[in-house]
């Protein structure tokens, strides 16, 4: 039993955060450059998780809470399930059906969406004829086809719970970087002569963006090495790991703005880019009370 | 990372698990402390004579010295096995022993080590004072030298088992004029000797464990005194770290066994199909699979490092806020069958009457959300 990071699953976090904070910062998250993808795909992080490459599911959570925190593509998520479980690594759209519309982000440059449609992984066809435009989360590109497209759907039910998984590591990526962001201005940011952090108003609620941020994280290692052990309650740890991440997302991000005060609520400060994308995550391969009570 | 356990460990936890399964006393254990020793005493003397006590020890002082997965297995098997609570051996096993291993002299080792172990002699804490609460440094409680002595005077609050104590560890000013955390010493106290006086607190449980302690004129010889005069924050301290470490195991897999009772329970009764109380209860289990985790990753890191990160305090402060909404949710369900509850029951109305301590006794959540914010995100000391 073993759910600490080893030196080779520390090198892949190091080398993943290095990369992102030089090329992918998250304060240009809403104006990703068109090259991004091309350069993702070189460095490996659009092929990573096809089985040739052996990787095993707690790296790469490990990886992909970092890719999380600097609010890398979504369209990654839908590529590496694809990966993995119809192989290659052509970029592939999320899809997020729903009230009979299907929902596309990151559709640029495909042919193929992943998504869940009734509990089942599956993948369908992108119409040539989408417009991709911005949408809640300015991250993302979004489409938006007024019909639900028929999907294929992938064999081995291990899809889901991966696309959960990895959905589960970006969440607990932005949760961390909320966190970060709402530390860090409580320290340089003074009223009545001190820094706003020394206030225990204002402590407290950094306090428990650090508690929700590590229990996300300890169950996420927990899910991914059930799923790595074919554990029999994988399926419910993975799901546990999703709920909690998403929570830990959405409810650091109100926190961060929260702490930022004025600066906070605007469109020119980072804080709102966290909890747009916490919003988006939450509707990707969503958790039901069932699949807590389950098993 | 990895979450299954080697060959040995499991042969270990089977070991743990047969032996319980065949030892655990079917009686409860008595609820009024007086009642409750000799309860407490026999029971340790029988995890002592099959080698389960002071598992986490040195061998030298009677322990068996085992790996904190190890220990972990034993606390995990222990509480699911319904063993009774160690009771009145709880400080000397958790607080005044461990201490004692990290700072005390051989003579002070070698002389209580073995009767800890052996429930020969049971420990009190004296740390709390009436206006010495959160703010522990606060300590007005002195001891004034005299010759060989300490001369004490003052009072200390909350004090678990101080009735049937044999010794307390005492946390008291010994310089006069000293500040904060400076001039303090840790002390064993005589429980016994003249000059002490009890009083029993009764909580809103029912239960009368508490108490408060005053001392008027104890003479305590200063060979009692514990890592040095002076040294008494820091000695203090070691054990508090203890706490914080893996104290709340037991908790942890007693909140995850009530949660899946809950579920049971609520499944039977058909209250699962309000979606609010099925989704309450989806999500403290994810809650105590989560906790869980956070655990064995801590561990992991001791195992790695040699020391618990900070994330100990979010352990702690998370491990008590769950048990109280597990509570709470508890006593929703029970409706109005809760006004039934009378002093003396063992129900889940007096569980939840007692987990009020939890996020008050041993560093309220208010401070542990201090510590969190200035140890882990290094926000500014407000205090």
């Amino acid at each position: 039993m073993d759910l600490a990071p080893n030196t080779d699953q520390i090198a892949y976090q190091t080398a993943t955060a290095d990369w992102c904070r030089d090329n992918m910062p998250l304060d240009q998250a809403r104006n990703r450059p068109a090259g991004l993808w091309k350069q993702l795909a070189e460095m490996g992080w659009t092929g990573m998780t096809s089985p040739e490459m052996g990787l095993n599911h707690a790296t790469e959570a490990l990886v992909f809470a970092e890719l999380g925190r600097f609010l890398a593509p979504v369209g990654l998520l839908s590529t590496a399930v694809a990966a993995r479980w119809v192989g290659g690594d052509a970029k592939v759209a999320l899809a997020i059906p729903g009230d009979g519309k299907l929902r596309l982000f990151d559709a640029e440059d495909t042919t193929a969406a992943l998504g869940i449609w009734n509990g089942k992984a599956g993948l369908t066809m992108v119409p040539g004829t989408i417009e991709p435009r911005p949408g809640l989360d300015l991250s993302a590109s979004l489409s938006v086809i007024d019909l639900d497209l028929i999907p294929n759907p992938l064999e081995d039910p291990r899809a889901v719970h991966h696309l959960q998984l990895l959905a589960a590591a970006y969440a607990v990526g932005c949760a961390d970087a909320a966190r970060d962001m709402a530390a860090s201005y409580a320290k340089i940011r003074e009223q009545f002569e001190r820094p706003i952090g020394w206030f225990q108003a204002i402590k407290h609620i950094c306090a428990d963006t650090a508690v929700r941020c590590a229990v996300a994280r300890s169950q996420l290692y927990y899910a991914a090495c059930a799923l790595d052990a074919g554990d029999a309650e994988a399926a419910f740890h993975i799901a546990a790991a999703k709920r909690l991440a998403d929570q830990a997302a959405l409810e650091n991000a109100r926190a961060n703005i929260q702490v930022h005060g004025g600066i906070g609520m605007t469109d020119d400060a980072t804080p709102h880019l966290c909890l747009k994308r916490a919003h988006l995550l939450s509707f990707i391969a969503p958790v039901t009370t069932a699949d807590l009570l389950k098993g | 990372m990895d979450i299954s356990f080697s060959a040995q460990e499991t042969r270990f936890r089977e070991e743990c698990r047969d032996w319980l399964h065949a030892n655990v006393p079917c009686e409860k254990r008595p609820l009024d402390p007086t009642e409750a020793l000799p309860f407490d005493k026999a029971w340790q003397r029988t995890l002592y004579d099959a080698g389960w006590a002071g598992i986490s020890w040195p061998k030298e002082y009677g322990g068996r010295g085992l790996s904190l997965i190890q220990q972990i297995i034993w606390l995990e098997e222990y509480a699911r096995a319904g063993a009774p609570w160690i009771g009145a051996n709880f400080v000397g096993i958790n607080h005044g022993g461990p201490t004692l291993i990290m700072n005390a002299s051989e003579a002070q080792k070698s002389f209580h080590l073995p009767r800890i172990l052996r429930a020969e002699e049971i420990w009190c804490q004296g740390f709390s004072e009436p206006g010495a609460g959160s703010d522990l440094a606060g300590i007005k409680t002195r001891g004034r030298v005299e010759g060989d002595e300490l001369v004490i005077n003052g009072s200390k609050i909350w004090t678990s088992f101080a009735h049937v104590a044999d010794w307390q560890e005492l946390v008291l000013r010994t310089e006069e004029g000293s500040l904060r955390h400076k001039g303090l010493s840790w002390v064993i106290c005589d429980m016994h000797a003249p000059g002490i006086t009890i009083r029993p607190i009764r909580l809103m449980s029912g239960e009368a464990e508490l108490a408060q302690v005053f001392y008027d004129d104890v003479r305590i010889p200063l060979a009692n005194v514990v890592g040095g005069l002076g040294e008494g924050w820091r000695v203090a301290m070691s054990t508090l770290s203890f706490e914080r470490g893996t104290g709340f195991i037991a908790d942890q897999v007693k909140h995850a066994i009530t949660v899946a009772r809950l579920i049971d329970d609520a499944s039977a009764s058909g209250a699962i199909k309000n979606d609010q109380i099925a989704g309450e209860l989806a999500q403290l289990r994810a809650e105590v699979a989560a906790l869980r985790a956070m655990t064995y990753r801590n561990i992991s890191e001791v195992v790695r490092t040699g020391q618990p990160g900070p994330e100990a305090s979010v352990i702690r402060l998370f491990t008590s806020e769950l048990g109280q909404r597990i509570d709470r949710l508890a006593v929703r369900l029970k409706g109005q069958d809760i006004l039934d509850f009378s002093y003396g029951d063992r129900d889940d109305t007096q569980e939840y009457l007692r987990h009020y301590a939890a996020t008050i006794a041993g560093g309220s959540a208010q401070i542990q959300r201090d510590i969190i914010g200035e140890r882990m995100l290094g926000l500014p000391k407000s205090r």
